[in-house]
């Protein structure tokens, strides 16, 4: 009996510590898209018929992540055929692009190659839209 | 012995039974009572008679330029939100909610469903047209109607929707996310919560209960 309890206890300490090991690295991207992205774009990032495109079709998170971090930085003019425009994320910072950009692939394209800070640097002094 | 004890265990089993059958007639009973859904708002009486809250039938202009009263429409029931479409918060997941609603009752020409924008500067008549084409909706069940200002606020009051000009909220307007259910009368039957996808499951049978009850 003694040694069944013991065996119970080191099982449910391994299940406890590989558990508590697993960390989710999107965790911070996730909230991101939580609070600036899922009102408009949808909880499943499904998006309103043609008025906001839905995420799970976008052929955008295949590109290269460039597009993806200047798209979110700098948003998108009204769209002449369907009048929505996407607004602007000035008050993102770099880490907190990487994050979301990466999370984003890795939700919407199975892309797990994380984009790094510097790359997100990099990329937003290169965007068109820069002002 | 052993056949006595199984013939006692049987009798016992068919006594709980037979005690179960009346509640189960009971609770099959209750489930096909169907109360009228109440009718919210204050209440008057005036001369005897009991006036409940109806909502006014405002001279309205549709995304096809159309005047329109809801009493025009006569024998329907309506689902009416507030909305505005350059609207960054809440409106989108709304009109997706709006649109699982026009989708349930598409083919259902007892409803109708009606958003109300309460931005006039820029939501002109045209600018509703091209939204509601590109919702990909059929306009002559799902309206987008207009009006001025105070009258479109007042309205949004009577369907106990709260809407005020916010210059700290997104857009300048703070607003609720609320679909109403009117019934043929325009008196408010019930609401959900636009921005709440089980809020909006609910309602479904709120709807169908007021069908039942209006088309009885």
């Amino acid at each position: 009996m003694y040694l069944f309890i013991r065996r119970f206890l080191y099982i449910a300490l391994l299940v406890s510590v590989s558990t508590s090991c697993q960390t989710n690295p999107y965790r911070q991207g996730h909230e991101l898209y939580k609070i600036n992205c899922e009102s408009c774009h949808m909880e499943d990032g499904s998006g309103l018929a043609k008025l906001i495109p839905s995420l799970k079709s976008s052929g955008l998170f295949r590109s290269t992540p460039e597009c993806l971090i200047c798209l979110i930085r700098h948003g998108l003019d009204k769209n002449q055929l369907t009048g929505q425009q996407m607004p602007a994320n000035k008050r993102l910072n770099d880490v907190e692009l990487a994050n979301l950009v990466n999370y984003l692939r890795q939700e919407y394209a199975s892309i797990t190659i994380a984009v790094t800070t510097e790359e997100v640097n990099a990329c937003l002094a290169n965007c068109k839209d820069e002002e | 012995m052993a056949s006595r004890t199984s013939f006692m265990s049987k009798l016992t089993s068919a006594f709980i039974l037979l005690c179960f059958i009346p509640f189960l007639f009971l609770s099959a009973g209750c489930k096909r009572e169907n109360k009228a859904l109440p009718i919210l708002g204050n209440q008057d009486v005036v001369n005897g008679d009991t006036i409940r809250h109806i909502v006014p039938d405002y001279l309205l202009t549709d995304q096809d330029s159309q005047q329109i009263r809801i009493s025009g429409y006569g024998n329907k029931i309506f689902l009416a939100d507030f909305f505005f479409i350059s609207c960054p918060s809440i409106c989108p997941k709304v009109q997706k909610q709006m649109l699982r609603l026009y989708d349930k009752y598409k083919d259902d020409n007892r409803v109708m469903l009606l958003s109300h924008t309460i931005d006039q500067r820029h939501d002109s008549v045209t600018v509703l047209h091209r939204y509601a084409q590109n919702l990909g909706i059929d306009t002559g069940k799902w309206k987008f109607l207009t009006a001025e200002k105070d009258s479109i606020f007042y309205l949004a009051d009577q369907y106990f929707v709260s809407v005020v000009d916010d210059p700290s909220a997104p857009k300048g307007f703070d607003h609720s996310g609320r679909i109403i259910l009117l019934d043929k009368n325009r008196h408010v039957r019930g609401f959900c919560e636009g921005t709440d996808p089980e809020s909006v499951t609910a309602f479904f049978s709120t709807v169908d209960r007021l069908l039942a009850e209006e088309y009885k």
